[in-house]
């Protein structure tokens, strides 16, 4: 996709292999679209842990977002995704 | 056996690598934009957190295609993970139109293409098929 060229995105063969890797059936095939768009949601997954641990490290004033903050964040992540 | 147990671990650490460096490079995004650093405990925190949720997302797809009666995972089925959310559902359903008008020009292109230069199918089925060899 042009739009996503210079951003840093998840590779279509590694997002089938992470879904290959969890699939009990394993004649379950996946569309190329799928894949296309399962990159994209876990690209927004991992932007959102990132842009609101930072979120939560600025509201303690400090400026290094560390696995406290991570896990803050993570119960109402995990309610959004 | 045991090899076999072997080989399974040592798949899923190559892959965590490819996540975790994926991970690290949005994050190097984020802190740009935000101003902040992420230790790199929080990075690898943030990737095993995301290669499990990739489980929970397999387990879903796997339900919601066999619900439809297909044996294809497609991009309603992905549509339906971003449920929860209805900022997300939207623009994860702009995404899809996207990629579908994306796929159907591409499609279109094919077809002209082989209706002018005759048989030339190598490339025809590399997008709907994804070999597991490559690693």
């Amino acid at each position: 996709m042009e739009r996503d060229q210079d951003e840093v995105a998840f590779p279509k063969e590694l997002v089938s292999k992470l879904l290959h890797e969890h699939l009990k059936n394993e004649k379950m095939r996946v569309s190329a679209d799928a894949l296309l768009l399962l990159a994209e949601l876990l690209k927004v997954f991992v932007r959102e842990a990132a842009a609101r641990t930072a979120r939560q490290a600025l509201v303690e004033d400090i400026t290094v977002g560390d696995v406290e903050q991570v896990e803050k964040i993570l119960p109402q992540l995990l309610l959004d995704f | 056996m045991a090899e076999d147990q072997e080989e399974q671990f040592s798949r899923s650490q190559r892959l965590k690598a490819a996540v975790h460096y994926i991970v690290g490079s949005l994050c190097q995004e984020v802190a740009d934009d935000k101003e902040v650093h992420f230790s790199k405990q929080a990075i690898a925190a943030i990737s095993e957190i995301t290669f499990r949720q990739c489980e929970s997302f397999a387990k879903d797809l796997e339900v919601f295609a066999r619900h439809a009666k297909r044996t294809t995972i497609n991009m309603d089925d992905v549509k339906l993970l971003a449920r929860r959310s209805r900022s997300l559902y939207a623009h994860i359903s702009k995404c899809s139109d996207e990629i579908a008008a994306n796929s159907l020009e591409q499609k279109e292109k094919k077809k002209k293409k082989s209706g002018s230069g005759g048989n030339v199918s190598r490339n025809s089925d590399m997008d709907t098929v994804f070999p597991e060899s490559k690693d």
